[in-house]
């Protein structure tokens, strides 16, 4: 029979370096069998299992976790199918925990092929006079619900809860999808004290296996199950595999973090090959080479890149007037912006093809930067298209191509020695910025005629904010004056957004003036709300108060009046996983306040010039009275989109720092 | 003529399809598109109520997008369930210019399921559509048809859905047979309908022209009270193989008792039993239905759970008592049952939940008024009000989630709309005394005890029975001072009717107070700054304050002996206003600095011209609640 070959790689998020660590593990143990354990047999140490061995802020634990997979012949259909078992004990310690006993189990379905549930028991045990008590879940008490198109929810909730109470549920799901066989999740949002999958893979199936996250598994057996499926009269021996994990902490998110299946440990397998009993292989999970292949010859990914045709006529009449290659792709990404709206979904292959999109004038994520790949290989630049994976739906697998990991689509033109990633689903954003979404370490590059490559995924640009107020204080204690702000990057993407969702410039400014209760906005002006390739400019007029004005003798004046920082943001004592901002970033704030009389500068806020470690970033304050004039200068700075959670202290350190210097102020004092 | 007239109405009903009308944006006129992010530039609605379990629905809108925040105006969202079918949907989308561009049906609309986080639903569905357009303005027009096997609830009318859509025109037209007798709810409705009657139908029809888009103002009171709408209740109805008849409360209560709810009450024998065991030793009817209370809460937990004559019958009792969870229909009629196996008498109410506070209107009875079940004890004048899905509120407090309102009591006597308690502007109060120290760094430290009542009760509710972390967790948001630690937390609840929640903390918030130079930088309101709120000029609706508090704070600062008290100047503001009033005052005996602060904010409604006068009230504490001190040092 065919030897089966199973590795197992674990790798840890590639964000925290950019190297991936790289762990091989591979066991050949005959050890003790993996077994899984009776239903309904609740023992007084389960009842009793003292939380503080694993958590003591647990508000239940998942005392014993037993999954099984294999694949198996559908007697009635002939077609094969993945049988996967799910058997579940928890103890529940208080009320917080009850929602544990709320349990929901998404199947697939569409219109061919459905994942179905059955043999599903479910019990809660309550310990009553010295016995356990079993209350037997109701079948009627299980609701299914259509979630969606292809999403169906098996619905159920425990009867009888109380606190203390041990709940036990088990089912059988049979799924047609073989691909991705059953991805186990060590990891959930309370803790466990043991967990353990064990897989049957026939010889003739061939798998990835990775594991993700941080924790480590306890161990891995592997062993020979003779003669576990039999096709066409033909036995065939699988492998029979254990993952075994035990004291498995809760996953609890935290902010600025992406995707939780990045850090999540779960183990993930990927059909790489298939043989059949006459001995030819067809492969599923292959090189890269196979799925360059496939994809620049896929009629809605690399066809729809070749359709120059429907660009032809219309390229010499965007272009017009564009004197080099830089200038004619600008023109065609902001023709393509204009002409297809987004419809808000993702995806790297197109719906129909790229021309009916253009025609429709609407389209998904594909449907549009295939539009713009087309558009800017028609005008003879040298385009390619960049699959990745958005933050939220995690990073994708670096060791071999998983290309179900990969949800999006962008093109990147490169013109002279500089290359370009483009996506023209964001109208507000400018030439050569990714919408953060796509900032999510690297994307594959492919290309018609070579070999695919990866790409860092970094936003082009920093975002920066600049404000300078220049003005003069009134007898009264009122400053006069003119507030300039510049923004780029993503902070003038916001910003525009913003602006646009008022009908008009004057409703947005009206707005302003309302929420900035001690500010009076006299006059604005608003520069490049639609040339997104320059910086956004805001002017106003403003006039607002700073004191008072009880004593003009002698007072008190605070030179952080914009954007002042108040509140830590990293305000917790603890982190797990890295900090992520997704750009670095860039605040400047300049004021320049002329006095109506002569005064002297009594006391006023430390300068300052602090950084992060590793140039992580920096804050500079420099406050001067000279001439008359009262100046602040203050930079604050961020060189890096992800920090490290060893670095979250310097952060709030950071960040306290500045709090505590803002809290201080000028005492000026008027001079005889 | 009568019957010349409803043929021509018929072949107008016929006819009435899109493509004849001009959806060119030039025909909109300016002062619609003030404010306006999108138009209903025709909408016509008509419900035929053919017979009780035969309601057509159809309508027909034309609506015109002016910009990005109005697409969501131009979304089709459609309920469905076993009782209300979809009969047709197509649509139309023109350019400004009035030319279609794109046509769309029934098929290219996503159906998804009404449930929303763990419910355990039947068979609610939504369908929905938006059509991707990026040329704005643009109009969709849709023409859909629904046939609602019921009459129990009519679709009604709100010609003006949101803040920012202005109405060109709309028109809502029932129809009924001549002998149907029906009660309309008519608001803000100036015109008289047109009625014309035949021997077969009675046909009535309202119209709205020109309404113009409005500025959102806060503090305003909900848009019922200025919105124009209308709403239909039949007097015979059919629901779901229910058959009934109601005019009034009375009638309506008393159908739901009948149908809904007498049947659902019986309990095990042994269940009975243990009530009857557990209340043995009470005196007073009051204490055993406490003590049931207990056994509720601590035995159920709530499930939302829609099923049962389309969300309106609970579970039965018997069920609850076996599973031990249900939703708030099945919670109350299990707790009524339980009551009643003690003789103790209560009533099922149906009652608006939710902060905002809204009855059931006492002239106009319907079965769409209210989404909560809650419990009524009349207990002989000492009447008692339980909430039956928190396990964790105390006995008799119902919270600011149904307090002052009116509540429809289902009994076996029919119904009668009965008024919540009300949490009054001096009950809502937050008491709170801190002990801290100041360090010569800045460092502040001490003792915090806080005491919340009335609807400030649940502020900090959801921290008990967490673990330490998440409270420390919470806390830190509640408090989100930089630097601030937690050593001990302590939570307790005096469980009573009018019920407290005692916070007793001890804190530790690092660098506080900065020095720099000679100076200590002190902002001595630490926990309590009141947020400001917008300015406005030209405010049209009156000033609407939902429910009043009262904040009372005292801390008290023992300086470090390097502060040269006898440079502190005494500080002391107090203003007041029909708004309510604020005292902050900070005065140093020896080396202690106390700080005193209060503030009350009334309820009420108050004239449109009073905005001013609230934002400056409002804005005014705000700027003294960042009072800060800069202590000199020796």
């Amino acid at each position: 029979m065919l030897v089966c070959r199973v590795k197992l790689h674990q790798f840890i998020i590639a964000q925290m370096n950019k190297t991936l660590t790289l762990l091989f593990l591979l066991f050949l143990s005959l050890a003790a069998q993996a077994q899984n354990f009776n239903y309904g047999a609740i023992t007084y140490d389960d009842y009793e299992f003292d939380r503080k061995k694993l958590d003591s802020n647990a508000n239940a634990i998942v005392l014993k976790e037993f999954g099984t997979a294999s694949i198996q012949r559908d007697d009635n259909t002939g077609s094969m199918e993945l049988i996967f078992e799910h058997h579940v004990k928890i103890k529940i310690y208080n009320k917080e925990g009850f929602k544990e006993a709320n349990i929901i189990i998404p199947t697939y379905k569409d219109d061919t092929r459905e994942e179905t549930i059955s043999e599903l028991k479910a019990s809660t045990f309550n310990y009553i006079q010295n016995n356990f008590v079993e209350t037997v879940m109701d079948k009627k008490a299980v609701f299914t619900e259509n979630r969606s198109k292809y999403t169906r929810l098996t619905k159920f909730t425990l009867p009888n809860l109380k606190e203390g109470s041990i709940i036990e549920y088990s089912y059988k799901l049979r799924s047609p999808n073989m691909f991705n066989f059953k991805t186990w999740e060590f990891q959930s949002d309370i803790p466990k004290v043991v967990s353990e999958y064990l897989v049957y893979i026939p010889g003739i199936y061939n798998y990835n296996v990775s594991l993700r996250g941080f924790q480590k598994l306890t161990d891995q057996k592997v062993e020979l199950s003779k003669e576990c499926l039999r096709l066409s009269g033909t036995a065939i021996d699988c492998s029979k595999i254990t993952y075994l994990m035990k004291d498995i902490p809760a996953f609890i998110e935290e902010d600025n973090m992406t995707a939780p299946s990045n850090f999540k440990s779960a183990i993930y397998f990927e059909l790489s090959d298939v043989q059949s009993l006459n001995g030819s292989k067809t492969s599923y999970t292959k090189t890269w080479k196979d799925v360059d292949y496939e994809l620049s010859t896929d009629k809605s990914l690399g066809a729809q890149m070749k359709r120059k045709d429907v660009f032809k006529d219309l390229i010499p009449v965007i272009t017009k007037g564009s004197n080099d290659d830089l200038e004619k792709a600008k023109a065609i990404f902001n023709y393509i912006k204009k002409q297809i709206k987004w419809d808000n979904y993702y995806g790297k292959y197109a719906v129909d093809n790229i021309k009916k999109a253009l025609e429709n004038r609407s389209g998904n994520v594909a449907d549009i930067n295939l539009n713009l790949i087309a558009a800017l290989s028609a005008a003879n630049l040298d385009a390619e298209a960049v699959i990745l994976s958005t933050r939220d739906n995690g990073t994708v697998n670096k060791l071999y191509p998983v290309i179900s990991d990969f949800n999006y689509l962008v093109a990147k033109v490169n013109i002279g020695d500089k290359s370009y990633l483009l996506d023209a689903t964001e109208p507000l954003l400018p030439f050569g910025l990714l919408p953060l979404r796509c900032i999510n370490d690297q994307g594959r590059v492919i290309n018609l005629k070579k070999p695919s490559y990866w790409i860092d995924l970094t936003a082009s640009q920093k975002t920066v904010s600049s404000y300078i107020l220049i003005g003069k204080m009134t007898p009264e204690g009122k400053i006069l004056g003119t507030l300039t702000t510049h923004t780029l990057g993503y902070a003038a993407y916001n910003k525009r957004k913003d602006i646009l969702r008022y009908n008009s410039v004057d409703e947005y400014v009206e707005k302003l003036d309302e929420r900035l209760t001690r500010i009076k906005i006299l006059e604005h002006s608003i520069i490049n709300i639609d040339s997104v390739e320059h910086p956004l400019t805001e002017k106003y007029e403003v006039e607002f108060t700073v004191t008072d004005g009880s004593n003009t003798n002698q007072f008190y004046l605070s030179p952080f009046f914009i954007n002042t920082i108040s509140k830590n943001p990293f305000n917790l004592n603890e982190r797990t996983y890295p900090v992520d901002l997704g750009a670095a970033s860039d605040e400047r704030i300049i004021i320049n306040v002329t006095l109506p009389e002569k005064y002297q500068l009594i006391e006023k806020p430390k300068d300052m010039a602090i950084g992060l470690p590793n140039a992580g970033g920096k804050y500079i304050l420099n406050t001067n009275l000279e001439d008359n004039t009262i100046s602040m200068n203050q930079v604050l700075q961020f060189n890096n989109a992800i920090y490290q959670p060893e670095e979250y202290l310097f952060l709030k350190e950071f960040y306290s720092k500045i709090i505590q210097n803002q809290k201080t102020e000028f005492l000026l004092k008027k001079a005889n | 003529m009568k019957f010349l007239f409803s043929a021509a109405f018929l072949l107008l009903v016929s006819v009435s399809g899109f493509a004849q009308d001009n959806y060119d944006v030039d025909l909109i006129p300016a002062n619609l598109r003030n404010r306006a992010n999108a138009c209903i530039r025709n909408e016509e609605t008509t419900v035929d109520m053919r017979s009780p379990d035969n309601v057509m629905l159809n309508v027909k809108k034309a609506i015109t997008v002016f910009n990005q925040n109005g697409d969501e105006e131009a979304r089709l969202v459609l309920y469905y369930d076993r009782n209300i079918a979809i009969k047709g949907i197509k649509g139309e989308v023109y350019n400004s210019v009035g030319k279609l561009t794109n046509k769309f049906s029934q098929n290219d609309f996503s159906d998804m399921s009404a449930a929303d986080g763990f419910s355990l639903f039947v068979d609610s569905r939504v369908k929905h559509y938006l059509p991707a357009v990026n040329q704005y303005p643009y109009t969709v027009v849709y023409n859909y048809e629904i046939r609602n096997k019921q009459n129990l609830i009519i679709p009604d009318w709100n010609p003006k859905p949101a803040d920012d859509v202005s109405v060109e025109k709309s028109t809502y037209n029932f129809i009924c047979k001549p002998a149907d007798q029906v009660r309309i709810k008519t608001q803000n409705y100036s015109g008289t309908p047109e009625v014309t009657t035949d021997e077969k139908q009675k046909k009535t029809i309202w119209k709205a022209n020109n309404i113009l888009a409005v500025r959102t103002e806060p503090y305003s009171p909900s848009h019922e009270t200025y919105n124009t709408s209308i709403q239909i209740a039949p007097q015979d109805f059919y629901y779901y193989n229910h058959k009934g008849t109601y005019t009034n409360w009375q009638e309506l209560g008393k159908w739901i008792y009948d149908d809904l709810l007498r049947e659902r009450k019986s309990l095990p024998p042994t269940t009975i039993q243990t009530i009857k065991d557990l209340v043995k030793n009470e005196k007073t009817e009051k204490d055993k239905a406490r003590k049931i209370y207990q056994y509720l809460q601590d035995k159920t937990r709530y499930i939302s759970v829609q099923i049962g004559i389309g969300g309106f019958q609970p579970i039965a009792a018997g069920e609850v008592d076996q599973l031990g969870y249900g939703d708030c229909k099945a919670l109350v009629n299990y707790m009524q049952s339980l009551l009643n196996a003690a003789d103790i008498d209560s009533y099922y109410c149906v009652v608006e939940a939710g902060s905002e506070k809204k009855s059931m209107d006492p002239k106009y009875a319907s079965m769409v008024q209210g989404n909560h079940i809650i419990l009524c004890m009349p207990l002989k004048g000492d009447t008692t009000w339980l909430e039956c899905t928190s396990q964790k509120i105390p006995f008799g407090f119902l919270s600011d989630f149904t307090d002052d309102r009116l509540v429809l009591a289902c009994t076996a006597d029919g119904g009668k709309l009965l008024h919540t308690p009300k949490l009054t502007t001096a009950e809502n109060l937050q008491t709170r005394n801190a002990d801290l120290t100041i360090q010569k760094d800045g460092s502040i430290a001490g003792q915090m005890k806080t005491v919340y009542a009335g609807s400030q009760y649940d502020n900090q509710e959801s921290l008990i029975g967490k673990s330490i972390t998440e409270q420390h967790k919470l806390l830190k948001e509640t408090y989100n001072i930089d630097n601030i630690d937690f050593e001990t937390v302590s939570l307790a609840q005096k469980k009573e009717i009018n019920p407290k929640l005692i916070e007793d903390i001890s804190i530790n918030i690092r660098n506080y107070a900065p020095v720099n130079g000679n100076k200590m930088f002190l902002q001595p309101n630490v926990f309590n700054v009141k947020r400001s709120i917008p300015e406005m000029r030209n405010r049209t609706l009156p000033v609407y304050i939902n429910r009043g508090y009262t904040d009372e704070d005292t801390i008290i600062y023992t300086l470090p002996d390097n502060v040269n008290t006898a440079l502190i100047t005494p500080q002391d503001k107090h203003f007041k206003s029909v708004f309510g009033e604020y005292v902050c005052k900070a005065a140093v005996n020896g080396n202690k600095l106390t700080y005193y602060r209060k503030l009350v904010l009334n309820d009420g409604t108050f004239p449109p011209d009073q905005y001013t006068e609230f934002s400056k009230f409002i804005n005014d504490v705000n700027a003294s609640d960042y009072l800060k001190l800069a202590l000199s040092l020796k």
